[in-house]
């Protein structure tokens, strides 16, 4: 089966900018993708030619199986980064509007966006006017609008932005079940927590470039389980165990980094002298501390 | 084309349901009438009872001037009494009835001794022109010849003739025959139709240009992008826009013909709207260059607007739109009556001006075909090529928020793809 997306050495390049250099990356069916990076790293302007927005100044792009056709967008979902709904239309309106333009027949439409108002639970204010929703309830509206015409490939740049727990959970889950019925999912964003827990594959880019990218298991066990967290309760004493090579403490919880070749054994020992354990754990580190080693080791070199 | 079509039709319906649609076709009618109105009403409302007196030291000549302006406003509430013969320093007791508004003015006519030299002065308290003062000279004029013309022994029928007003009708060529035609009646059509074109084609051009900042600012772009060429985007935008533009002026003028055939309007004596040059030739010509002008204007304004981010910025370059327009409007009476001049000609084919200046010229003369045909030939090659600059500034300008592009930077986006 071929890739749902493959960029192959894609550059593109505003006036003086260079915002996206000699990209390269693949998208499979039933995955889901993080495209991960700092602000202003290059991946709204990946994303954008991706949908065909923007048209690469080099490199190739193909969306399912054969080189960038606007026909192919009729299988693309994409939620862009800002917000966009014409905030004078009723929500149903509008939702019916966005499938028809995505080629389904009003009726089509209106039985689906029905649907979906009904699962994201908004269908009270499917009446109302888009400007007199809240902003979460605007980002469902969006979200729907994204999937009506049921894509193969879905594209959201930083779809969780703004999103309260409740919603933003919601959603999530949303997107699991999708992955899980065989989309491909890609999806930007600069919180690290959330990539961790939801994305199979990702690629960190920084200044237009790929500098991690991968199977997330892969990526993660590039680097040795040399990190600690413990839960505890009394005496922190154990925190000047020789093994220690720095450590970030909260309440009841710390965060620590070995030294090379340091037995973690050695040191559940001294702290279960100390104090009383809820959890150790030696894991590898967060994609978050990789984040800001890989983006740091560039920004200083 | 499917795309655009929706867009269209996505446009057409919110606007057609707004309340700013209603109050526009309403309100736009409302004050046109209101204008008018005013214009009509002005000359009416000065016209009170009047009473002056004419004071000479001829005493035929003031019965002359008397019997003159009697006849030159029969319409009004006119008395005019005599003194005469009378001195100059007697007219300070006029004066003071002037003043005490026992009187509303008084004419004195001074004769030289022996000679036709004549002295005259109309004294008020506002130096208002009741009367105007060209047809006061006339009758002044006519007063003198009259007595001069009594005292030669001519008879007073023969004297009535000779100064009878002439009822100078006026009439103009239409198809090779000579058609009677009410000047005043066709000058008011014409400006009509003139100040509808500028109003309907600077309100929607303006109206695109709001609405493009408004799916700018609102981030709807991006979403639409992702399903629709730009150029489908500007294209239902404007076709969208146009149509509600031509939905009002079929409103308009249906309710003008509705009105023109009611009984109202022939007992206030307006006659047919052929009087005011609404022929169907003319309409047809008015919403195709109302439709030409719009697709001229509104083309720019989807480019200019998709280059600014903020709705304010709008008015920077809405002069752009208004003011070829204004030309057409400025030289109204020079155009209505050189229709055939040089300039006027050459104007009326240069596109920008094409509408409202070649429907002036249609107003005043039977355009030549050929210079018809031209217009909307060179109208249509125009349209092409703005709508060909318009959508590359548009597609690039959509996504371009922050800082207005200076003009070499818009040039360059022309060289995008």
């Amino acid at each position: 089966m071929p890739p749902i997306v493959e960029f192959n050495q894609v550059s593109k390049a505003y006036e003086q900018k260079l915002a996206v250099r000699d990209l390269s990356l693949r998208i499979e069916p039933g995955t889901m993708f993080g495209l991960l990076g700092p602000n202003g790293a290059g991946k709204t302007s990946s994303i954008r030619m991706m949908v065909g927005i923007t048209i690469p100044d080099s490199g190739n792009v193909s969306l399912f199986g054969r080189p960038f056709v606007r026909e192919s967008l009729k299988k693309v979902g994409y939620l862009p980064e800002e917000r966009g709904l014409y905030r004078k239309m009723k929500v149903m309106d509008q939702l019916i509007f966005m499938g028809q333009l995505r080629g389904l027949t009003a009726d089509v439409a209106a039985s689906r966006s029905r649907a979906w108002c009904e699962r994201l639970m908004i269908l009270d204010a499917a009446q109302n006017k888009t400007e007199e929703l809240s902003k979460g309830m605007q980002q469902k509206i969006q979200f729907i609008v994204t999937l009506l015409h049921e894509p193969e490939l879905i594209i959201m740049d930083e779809p969780f932005a703004g999103l309260d727990p409740v919603n933003a959970t919601l959603l999530q889950d949303t997107l699991v079940d999708l992955k899980k019925s065989g989309r491909a999912i890609l999806f930007s964003t600069h919180r690290m927590d959330q990539a961790e827990k939801l994305c199979d594959e990702i690629c960190l880019i920084h200044g237009g470039q790929a500098v991690l990218a991968g199977r997330m298991r892969e990526v993660k066990s590039r680097y040795e389980r040399n990190r600690v967290v413990i839960d505890f309760e009394g005496e922190d004493a154990f925190l000047s165990h020789e093994a220690i090579a720095e450590y970030r403490q909260y309440p009841g919880h710390v965060e620590i980094k070995l030294k090379d070749n340091a037995d973690a054994q050695a040191l559940l020992r001294a702290a279960e002298q100390q104090a009383r354990i809820y959890r150790f754990e030696l894991v590898e580190p967060s994609l978050e501390e990789i984040f800001i080693q890989t983006v740091g080791e560039r920004v200083d070199a | 084309m499917h795309e655009a079509l929706l867009i269209a039709r996505r446009e057409y319906v919110e606007r057609i349901r707004s309340r700013a649609f209603r109050i526009s076709t309403l309100l736009i009618p409302l004050a046109f009438g209101f204008i008018f109105g005013i214009g009509a009403l002005s000359g009416r409302l000065t016209s009170g009872p009047k009473h002056i007196v004419v004071a000479s030291n001829d005493a035929a000549l003031a019965e002359s001037e008397r019997a003159e302006l009697l006849a030159a406003r029969k319409d009004a509430q006119l008395s005019v009494e005599v003194r005469a013969p009378l001195t100059e320093p007697e007219l300070a007791s006029l004066n003071a009835d002037v003043e005490n508004k026992r009187l509303d003015g008084y004419l004195w006519l001074k004769e030289g001794p022996g000679t036709r030299q004549l002295e005259a002065v109309y004294t008020s308290r506002d130096s208002a022109d009741f009367i105007g003062k060209d047809r006061m000279q006339d009758s002044i004029g006519h007063a003198l010849v009259r007595e001069e013309l009594i005292k030669r022994g001519t008879t007073s029928e023969d004297i009535n003739a000779l100064l009878a007003d002439v009822d100078l009708k006026t009439s103009k060529v239409t198809n090779g025959r000579a058609v009677r035609a009410d000047a005043s009646k066709g000058f008011w059509g014409a400006y009509l139709m003139a100040f509808m074109l500028y109003f309907a084609v600077v309100f929607y051009g303006v109206n695109v240009a709001h609405s493009v900042v408004g799916e700018k600012t609102s981030r709807v772009f991006e979403v639409l992008l992702a399903s629709a060429k730009p150029e489908s985007l500007m294209l239902g935008k404007l076709l969208g826009v146009g149509a509600v533009g031509l939905t009002q002026m079929a409103v308009w003028i249906f309710v003008v013909l509705l009105l023109s055939s009611s009984s109202l309007w022939m007992n206030m004596g307006l006659g047919g709207l052929a009087a005011y040059g609404l022929t169907p030739l003319r309409l047809i010509f008015f919403v195709l260059y109302f439709l030409l002008g719009f697709f001229f204007y509104s083309s720019l304004s989807a480019g200019l607007g998709a280059t600014v981010s903020q709705e304010s910025e709008v008015q920077q370059f809405s002069m752009l739109i208004v003011l070829p327009q204004v030309i057409g409007i400025v030289l109204i009476v020079y155009i209505l009556s050189n229709p055939g001049a040089l300039p006027v000609v050459l104007l009326s084919l240069f596109p920008p001006c094409t509408p409202i200046v070649m429907t002036l010229r249609m107003a005043a003369m039977p355009v030549p075909a050929w210079q018809l045909a031209l217009s909307l030939i060179l109208m249509v090659l125009s349209i092409y090529g703005m709508a060909w600059f318009a959508s590359r500034i548009y597609r690039v300008g959509i996504l371009m928020y922050g800082k207005r592009p200076t003009l070499p930077e818009m040039l360059r986006w022309l060289r995008y793809s």
